[in-house]
């Protein structure tokens, strides 16, 4: 109804002031709402009244708030009534004024004059801040889970790497014990040698002044013509230095281990008994450091302990590989977001300092959203040019190829982002950024695995959005510090150039890259989890480590580790199920499955991800000794137990189309 | 366009008041498809109305559209699971469309002071 009663301005007075007019003609309503004593002012006498009774006879709705908000347009201004006057306030106390030098009781003519405002008339400063730390906040709350799934994975990372530590640390302890009995061995066996070597001698010259002493072969080589003695002692000489060297050596290791062990004990709460050897050579100078270092170790353990983890469904990001950390997707301020927050709301940002205007297409169907982004872009100095949906952005892109920078929606009428990112990507490479509150990992993959290059998680902030704009657009700064906002120091302090970050999203996969796994390696065994998985449904689930790449092209050694298993041991069963989909879609299905171009995330468009889950389903286990062999290895080697993380992992990805996120990504639109 | 720079309260506010008309119309296009007994739309307009109102920081509301967005797409609450019979979907979504509602007309009341005048 707003819109009718703003439509009327080109032909004279507006619809709304019209109206608004023609009410107060009526003097029936008159102890409702009538004009003000001046006549320069109308006043609402009873709001209860008149929204019930006038409002819906004039406007058609009964909201009064709407009616307040229909006059601020037009710019009428309620009159205010400071304390002292409003005893006074000729209406009564809960009577409303409304003011607009325009209109005016006896002057209809005026009425041409009030005009709906312009977008953004000036007024003075006062309350953004009331809608922008809850939205910040909700940005912060993102972060937050974001940053906690990060840590639950560290922490799972933290205790497998602990388990294995403790492993070592036990192993190393053992092989101590047994070095030291050996040595003690060894000693015993020297002393029973010198005895024997020192009887000899004295037998064969006959000489017996003293009783046999082992040790004693100094005094008796004093005794002794030393020309004459030394060739029979040398080798027992000589293997008694070896003995006390390696003793020395062996002295070394012992403080580390010893260091190494208290702290597993500290850490893990679980005794492993240090050797009693090794407890009675305890060598004072090595005492003080280990113990403070492992007391220091153990406090951060508890902390860790005592934290809790909020696990949500979605929001994962793998931490594992460092270069994710200046790389979330989640454009994440740092920490100190909070304190820099209040004074850059006031200060714009300074000139980013481009080197020509970047051109951004902001696509988007919700105005609010479109408006806030186009505004901040706006303060970032860039050309904005804004796309009501998928259909509207390709044939831009289409006829004007030019855009630096395309902001994406993803859940939009007529063609959503998804499919229109497919689209763009057919015709040039412009960075796509899904803009986006379907941040769950599965929607992510999918994102990255239709072209798009990174996320952007609404609602967003001015920083997220800044550091995007600074990690795609790095090719168009001269000087890389003009525009750094704190939100995007990260991006920049990164060693690498920014400009190396849609290819660095190939990392998102790099967790996978285990050291020591090789792909080739890992390969067989990955199709045997594929079976043996797909059991452990909750796992699946669970695990937050996803691998984000989509774009196969660019993973490097990944298109084998993913594709291989696929290529290598599913075709079979692969198409049998692709006997029973249309003759087309196999067609398709092969090229997706056989190749890895980057092309085909895009050719096969919509209709992949329906295809891939088949891999996962549960199917009958083939090759169930194989399996056995895997689970028995898993168990007597922990390294295995990594492999299957990164089973897992890869097992996410294909079945996460499964269940097309809450919003329904409108592939049937 | 600089010139919001200097005003930022006028551009909140007009984003504001946009914002307001547009839920206003939003609901009642829901009211129609409740009418017409078409989930899907309701889940569209759930959906619609949850980024804007994410975009203004409006979380309570959010929350009810992103519930909406389910119970249109005949899913439970939390999306998790299907709800077979489209009865009870239709009668989720007329329940949270009113409480929908009376999120936004707390909105709209403390919003309001700030929209009466300047």
């Amino acid at each position: 109804m707003e819109a009718n009663s703003g439509g009327g301005g080109a032909t004279g007075s507006s619809d709304f002031v019209r109206k608004l007019y023609k009410m107060l003609e009526n003097p029936a309503d008159n102890t409702v709402v009538r004009w003000g004593l001046d006549g320069e002012s109308f006043v609402v006498l009873d709001t209860d009244v008149f929204t019930k009774q006038i409002l819906p006879k004039h406007f058609k709705h009964s909201n009064f708030a709407s009616f307040v908000r229909q006059l601020n347009k037009y710019d009428f201004h309620k009159v205010r009534h400071n304390n002292e006057d409003s005893a006074h306030s000729p209406y009564g106390p809960r009577a409303w004024e409304f003011k607009h030098p325009d209109f005016k009781a006896n002057n209809k003519d005026a009425l041409e004059n009030i005009r709906r405002k312009a977008p953004a008339p000036r007024k003075a400063p006062t309350t953004q801040e009331d809608s922008i730390p809850t939205q910040q906040m909700d940005m912060m709350n993102t972060q937050l889970v974001a940053t906690q799934q990060q840590l639950v994975t560290l922490q799972e990372l933290y205790n497998d790497l602990r388990g294995q530590n403790n492993m070592l640390t036990h192993e190393v302890l053992g092989l101590q014990k047994a070095v030291i009995n050996h040595e003690h061995v060894m000693e015993n066996v020297m002393a029973f040698l010198n005895t024997v070597d020192s009887q000899r001698r004295r037998d064969s010259r006959l000489v017996t002044p003293f009783p046999a002493n082992g040790h004693d072969t100094t005094t008796e080589q004093q005794r002794i013509a030393p020309a004459e003695d030394d060739a029979p002692a040398s080798p027992l000489q000589h293997a008694a230095k070896l003995l006390s060297e390696t003793n020395a050596d062996q002295t070394f290791n012992v403080r580390a281990l010893e260091h190494l062990n208290e702290q597993s004990i500290r850490l893990n709460h679980t005794l492993t008994t240090p050797p009693p050897d090794i407890a009675a050579r305890a060598r004072p100078s090595s005492r003080q450091a280990p113990n403070s270092a492992s007391s220091a170790g153990s406090m951060r353990m508890s902390e860790l302990d005592s934290l809790v983890y909020p696990v949500g469904p979605n929001n994962g990001i793998d931490p594992m590989f460092e270069a994710h950390i200046h790389n979330i997707p989640y454009t994440v301020p740092p920490t100190r977001e909070s304190e820099n927050g209040q004074i850059r709301k006031k200060n714009n940002f300074p000139d980013p300092g481009w080197v020509r205007q970047p051109r951004i297409l902001l696509v988007e169907d919700d105005p609010t959203c479109r408006r806030i982004g186009s505004k901040f872009l706006y303060n970032f100095q860039c050309h904005v040019d804004c796309a009501f949906d998928g259909m509207e952005a390709v044939t831009k892109v289409q006829s004007n190829s030019k855009y630096d920078l395309v902001l994406m929606d993803i859940i939009m009428p007529n063609l959503d982002g998804i499919s229109a990112c497919s689209h763009i990507r057919r015709i040039d490479n412009t960075p796509v950024i899904a803009m986006t509150s379907n941040i769950r990992s599965d929607d992510i993959a999918m994102y990255f695995q239709h072209g798009m290059n990174d996320v952007l998680p609404k609602p967003f902030t001015k920083d997220g959005l800044h550091s995007i704009l600074v990690k795609h657009l790095a090719h168009l700064k001269g000087d890389p510090r003009g525009l750094q906002a704190p939100g995007a120091q990260q991006a920049i302090k990164d060693d690498e150039p920014p400009t190396k970050s849609p290819v660095t999203a190939a990392n998102w996969h790099s967790p996978n890259q285990m050291p020591g796994v090789s792909p080739v390696g890992a390969g067989p065994q990955l199709v045997e989890e594929y079976h043996a998985l797909p059991t452990m449904p909750g796992q699946l689930m669970q695990g937050p480590l996803v691998s984000y790449g989509g774009l196969p092209a660019q993973q490097g050694p990944m298109p084998g580790m993913q594709y291989a298993p696929t290529t290598g041991a599913v075709p079979p069963q692969m198409q049998l199920q692709a006997k029973s989909l249309q003759p087309q879609m196999q067609h398709r299905r092969k090229i997706s499955e056989l190749s890895s171009a980057p092309e085909d995330a895009q050719g096969v468009d919509a209709k992949r991800p329906r295809m891939l889950p088949q891999v996962s389903q549960p199917q009958p286990v083939p090759q169930p000794q194989g399996v056995q062999q895997v689970q028995q290895q898993q168990q007597a080697q922990q390294v295995v137990l990594q492999q299957q993380h990164l089973a897992q992992r890869q097992q996410m990805q294909p079945p996460t189309p499964t269940h097309p996120p809450a919003g329904g990504m409108g592939f049937g639109q | 366009m600089e010139d919001d720079d200097e005003n930022p309260v006028a551009f909140s506010k007009s984003i504001v008041a946009d914002y307001f008309d547009q839920a206003d119309l939003t609901f009642k296009q829901m009211d129609e498809y409740l009418e017409k007994q078409d989930l899907k739309n309701i889940s569209k307009l759930g959906h619609f109305l949850k980024g804007s109102s994410a975009t203004l920081g409006l979380t309570k509301l959010k929350d009810s559209c992103e519930k909406l967005q389910h119970y249109g797409d005949r899913l439970d609450e939390a999306g998790h699971n299907r709800v077979s019979d489209s009865q009870v979907s239709l009668r989720n979504c007329k329940k949270t469309i009113e409480q929908a509602r009376r999120e936004f007309k707390e909105v709209e009341d403390i919003l309001q002071p700030f929209y009466q005048d300047d």
